[in-house]
């Protein structure tokens, strides 16, 4: 065999590993660990236990917000809300939970009582906004940029009512402990809690009725209603899931900076939406997995993490990262294009 | 010659890793500062942070920067990152006072020294030196200039203050100090309008035109930060009330942080005068604490800059004090 042979057999097998790879659903993660690779020769410090584990830790609540977006988006919907919900949580549970005069302060149950606060916030805004889309027929984009303004300003209306500074502090240290603290040896406690949420999430979405009425609603809602799947109801508790995911992830901020504020989460909402949306979960809805979503949230963690290692200018932070992220939707197109071209 | 792909992406990433040597290199035997803001958005900030890094060039140190848009919570992956980078010191301006106590938790366990820029954190068990204007007695000073200027001219006063946003600390002492003096001129001051801006311009504008609406003849303004000047000047004019000191009409007026627009209005004579926070000694004071705490020392909690009040009567000997002069003389040649 001449060496012309075996360029000539060897051309199309790399063509088809290319393909393989563009095409698979790790592509994102296969990218992430590039982009590791490459800024850990202009950073080595990215790569030291104790980032690794800062990258784990940050990835925790935005990946929990980013589970109950993909739920959402799944219907074809978008839940604008998120960072309201996170914003409102904080400062509601914190007023529960405070040592200065909170609502359950001294009762024993702070706890319980600051846990359920926040979680009934981020459902009954979730309930609302599943209402408004589902009963009215509103877009999702104007009922939950609504709500996104209307919670935004309430949060900080709620916090000016409960005390003379602009956050609540002084939290129970068992309730810090959900967002600061570690187990088996240094690994997050927060990882539990999305361990807990992610596993819940794609059971739902790959092994039951209603993850199928999702998929099926997001793909055709009107060849979905003909087949008998309630479109309404499906929709609905979509958002609320989006809403409760919200929620919890505000426990996870709130604990980790022991502090309720009003401010909480309010410029997370892109990141929500993009980490999603990178992992490849459609925003034309029918289109979506709990695995994607967390290469989503790991590619776009691993990226700040990395530009803040750098200590860049604000102005090189934006730029890089916005070649990034151009960066993996330009490929994202791409894949699409080979995808379609079969 | 050709390369193969596997040849290239060895290749690419070897000249990757070569550009990062010298930052590596660079590093090391030199003394590294994280400047960590949480905005850019006003010109006090932006001046602060060309000031702090020419005088850590000065000081022959290196700095690395992150701005966290106002997210607390990225604030505090940034203050992670720069303990994950080993640098020498934490400069930080924090958005929430309480939210900023973990990450002094962890600079604290890192052992690296944190100092906390114009707004010093909550009471907590954490260690870490803040850097403050005395706004009490600086406001205060500020405005018994104007309250002697009104005693000189004589009559009765209806003041206004516009206040910046109640949550954060250096709005309530400047407010104090503001009242620390007017309380003690009542025969002669009365307070008609006290606006809520949040620090808002936009909300400085509608506050001061409905004040305005509702009391006329208010003729004794004093804001509690200078970037509210634009919003000032385009109310004042369009009530007819934006006029020159010694000109019939002059509205008293005063600022505090001593921006460019301060300097210009101060050099027109529009402005009377303006509380300045000396920022060359603030980074002065901040970058000392850090020499500080390298040697093992301890310095108090939080110090405090003084300031000073500049007039037109002081303008030329204390302009290159003020950190608005070097904006403005950049913007103006």
């Amino acid at each position: 065999m001449t060496s012309t042979d075996v360029t000539a057999v060897s051309k199309p097998r790399a063509q088809a590993g290319w393909k393989r790879l563009l095409l698979s659903e790790y592509l994102v993660l296969v990218l992430t660990v590039f982009y590791f690779a490459v800024m850990w020769t202009i950073v080595p410090e990215i790569a030291t236990a104790d980032t690794l584990l800062d990258i784990l830790r940050a990835m925790m609540p935005l990946l929990v917000v980013a589970i109950g977006q993909t739920f959402v988006l799944i219907v074809a919907g978008i839940d604008l809300s998120a960072p309201s919900i996170i914003a409102m949580a904080s400062v509601v549970g914190a007023s529960v939970l405070t040592g200065d005069g909170g609502y359950a302060n001294g009762t024993g149950f702070e706890i319980i009582a600051g846990i359920l606060a926040f979680i009934a916030v981020g459902a009954v805004i979730g309930t609302f906004n599943g209402l408004c889309t589902t009963r009215f027929n509103m877009p999702s984009f104007i009922v939950t940029l609504t709500t996104m303004m209307f919670f935004s300003g309430a949060a900080i209306w709620y916090t000016t009512v409960h005390t003379d500074a602009s956050s609540i502090g002084n939290l129970p240290r068992g309730f810090i402990g959900i967002g600061q603290g570690t187990f088996f040896g240094g690994l997050p406690f927060s990882l539990f809690v999305v361990l807990v949420v992610g596993g819940a999430a794609h059971f739902i979405l790959s092994r039951t009725v209603y993850g199928r009425w999702l998929y099926a609603v997001g793909l055709n809602p009107r060849a979905a209603a003909v087949s008998g799947v309630p479109v309404r109801r499906v929709i609905f508790w979509a958002f609320v899931i989006s809403g409760v995911c919200a929620a919890i992830a505000s426990i996870l901020y709130t604990g980790r900076l022991e502090t309720g504020t009003p401010v909480l989460g309010q410029r997370i909402l892109l990141d929500v939406i993009g980490a999603a949306v990178i992992g490849g979960v459609s925003l034309f809805g029918g289109k979506g997995k709990i695995l994607w979503t967390i290469f989503g949230v790991l590619f776009l963690t691993v990226i700040d993490k990395s530009l803040q290692l750098m200590g860049l200018p604000i102005a090189s932070v934006f730029a890089i990262k916005g070649s990034i992220i151009l960066a993996a939707a330009v490929i994202d197109a791409v894949r699409h294009r080979v995808l379609v071209r079969g | 010659m050709k390369l193969s792909r596997r040849e290239f992406t060895v290749g690419a990433l070897l000249a990757a890793g070569t550009m990062g040597l010298p930052i590596m290199v660079k590093a090391q035997g030199t003394k590294t500062v994280a400047l960590l803001f949480d905005s850019l958005v006003s010109p006090f900030w932006v001046s602060g942070i060309e000031i702090m890094r020419e005088k850590a060039k000065a000081n022959g140190w290196e700095t690395l920067e992150n701005i966290s848009d106002f997210d607390d919570n990225k604030q505090f992956e940034q203050v992670k990152a720069m303990i994950g980078r080993k640098v020498d010191g934490i400069l930080i301006i924090q958005t929430d006072s309480k939210a900023v106590i973990p990450a002094i938790r962890a600079a604290n366990e890192a052992g690296i020294p944190m100092v906390h820029f114009n707004r010093p954190p909550a009471e907590s068990d954490a260690y870490s030196v803040a850097i403050q204007a005395d706004n009490r007695k600086i406001m205060a000073d500020t405005v018994q200039f104007l309250v002697d200027e009104a005693k000189k001219m004589g009559g009765k006063y209806k003041a206004c203050l516009l206040i910046g946003d109640l949550g954060d600390v250096n709005a309530i002492q400047r407010r104090d100090g503001f009242f620390d003096v007017v309380d003690k001129n009542a025969d002669m001051i009365e307070v008609v309008a006290r606006v809520s801006t949040e620090w808002n311009a936009d909300k400085a504008f509608a506050g001061l035109t409905n004040a305005l609406q509702a009391n006329p003849d208010i003729n004794f303004l004093v804001t509690s930060s200078d970037f509210m000047h634009p919003q000032i000047e385009q109310v004042l004019q369009t009530a007819g009330k934006w006029h020159k000191r010694g000109e019939e009409g002059h509205v008293l007026f005063a600022g505090f942080d001593g921006d460019e627009g301060a300097y210009a209005r101060l050099k027109d004579g529009y402005l009377d005068a303006c509380g300045v926070q000396n920022l060359f000694l603030e980074v002065d004071m901040a970058f000392q604490a850090f020499i500080d705490m390298w040697a093992g020392k301890k310095p108090e909690k939080l110090l405090l800059d003084p300031g000073f009040v500049i007039t037109q009567a002081n303008l030329t000997e204390k302009q290159d004090e003020m950190w608005g002069y070097t904006v403005w003389k950049k913007q103006n040649g």
